[in-house]
């Protein structure tokens, strides 16, 4: 199977490890990802404004390249997902083509094709099937309780994304488990991380991490598995203020979790890059 | 050119394609809103004030600039408004005026190398002009 792929800022740099593992477990899965040539920033967020065309430019221009590729766009940040996926919703809004005509006049590459934008999960759920993933566990993360945090950029809008269910997801958790993992149910799996509230309402953003981990922890969860960069960094830091338990809860993800159970190395996994050492934890787990 | 309350209110409503007359200040969004707690006013109240007119009062509020547009308001709203939706179209007033609520330049050299790009390019086409 061959799909683009649009990886985004963040994961050229601080997300490197979400990055890394996604393309080398993915070719353990015989899923060939092919990096889009010369993307462009998706924009970081969707902007709602009824009159913000300029806005849309980035994320267009990058669907209207993705088009002469092939009929699905891969993404793996959640905020790039997020932001392409809606871009394109709008873009195709029936009764919206006053709109398309004159956004596509700003934009130089031709739609060769309609496009879809999916996620990592959806591919390894839809075209993979979690079968096709179980046979190639080679080190099944037994013994692993994680909260699967899905955040607000997954699930919402739902009627946009129709990636899974708003106020409960699951793929996540159908992933851990044919992984040999346990995951718990907690409260918080797609409630707000504080997201870009980090950069001006520093304490803000903490208060709504820290009850994201304090409500993980009350469940039994030992880690924290994320899709998202800005989360990553949220949960990581959130942590500065302990919780009722006291223990820090490492936060990977998925992607990391995934290449640990097809037997990446630790390298590979790019470990390193978590803020939050998690290898004592997956030591203690006997998995490294 | 002053702009009464009303023109205010209705251009609010065409920015983000939103009836305030819709909601029936259930408080649903005010009681989902991981921020509710610190936001003043909170999204039912916020969305009170622009059905009484006072337009005026929300923009010159706090409570606008602490949405992270997470949608759990507008996801759970009975009756289909998006608040998230209101709140950018009262901060893109405010910005088109050459208002910026986040300085760019004011980021240090430590926060550069430590929060991702991610949040800054959020932060800044949220929040600044």
């Amino acid at each position: 199977m061959k799909f683009s792929y649009y990886p985004g800022c963040t994961l050229y740099t601080k997300a490197r490890n979400l990055d890394m593992c996604g393309r080398k477990a993915a070719s353990r899965l015989d899923v060939e990802l092919v990096e889009m040539p010369s993307w462009n920033c998706c924009g970081a967020i969707y902007n709602t404004g009824s009159d913000d065309l300029a806005a849309q430019v980035g994320p267009v221009r990058n669907l209207a390249k993705a088009s002469q590729l092939g009929a699905k766009l891969v993404t793996l940040c959640a905020a790039c997902y997020n932001v392409l996926k809606r871009a394109c919703a709008r873009l195709n809004a029936p009764g919206n083509e006053t709109e398309r005509e004159r956004l596509l006049t700003f934009v130089e590459e031709p739609f060769e094709r309609p496009v879809q934008v999916v996620h990592y999960l959806d591919i390894l759920k839809n075209d993979v099937g979690w079968e096709g993933i179980r046979a190639r566990v080679t080190r099944p993360l037994a013994g692993m309780k994680v909260a699967c945090y899905y955040g607000c950029l997954m699930v919402r809008p739902r009627e946009v994304l129709e990636f899974d269910d708003p106020e409960n997801p699951q793929v996540m958790d159908e992933l851990m488990r044919v992984l040999g993992a346990e995951p718990v149910q907690f409260d918080f799996k797609a409630e707000c991380c504080g997201g870009y509230l980090v950069v001006n309402h520093q304490p803000v953003a903490q208060t709504v991490s820290k009850a994201i981990l304090d409500n993980a922890r009350t469940w039994g969860a030992e880690a924290i598995v994320t899709t998202c960069p800005l989360c990553q960094y949220n949960l990581e830091r959130g942590q500065g203020v302990k919780g009722p338990r006291g223990q820090e809860l490492p936060v990977f993800y998925f992607t990391q979790l995934l290449g640990l159970a097809l037997g990446l190395t630790q390298e590979e996994l790019g470990l390193d890059y978590n803020t939050r050492d998690p290898v004592p934890f997956l030591k203690a787990k006997g998995l490294v | 050119m002053l702009t009464s309350e009303s023109e205010t209110v209705a251009q609010i409503e065409e920015l983000s394609g939103q009836r305030v007359a819709d909601c029936y200040q259930c408080g649903c969004c005010t009681a989902g809103c991981p921020i509710g707690a610190a936001m003043e006013p909170p999204p039912s109240k916020a969305i009170r004030l622009l059905q009484l007119g006072r337009a005026s009062e929300l923009l010159a509020s706090e409570g606008i600039w602490l949405c992270a547009s997470c949608l759990v308001c507008g996801t759970r709203c009975p009756r289909g408004v998006d608040y998230a939706r209101i709140a950018e179209a009262c901060r893109a007033i405010i910005l088109r005026s050459k208002v910026s609520r986040v300085d760019p330049d004011t980021v240090t050299p430590e926060e550069l190398d430590d929060i991702p790009q991610q949040a800054f390019i959020a932060s800044f086409r949220k929040f600044s002009v």
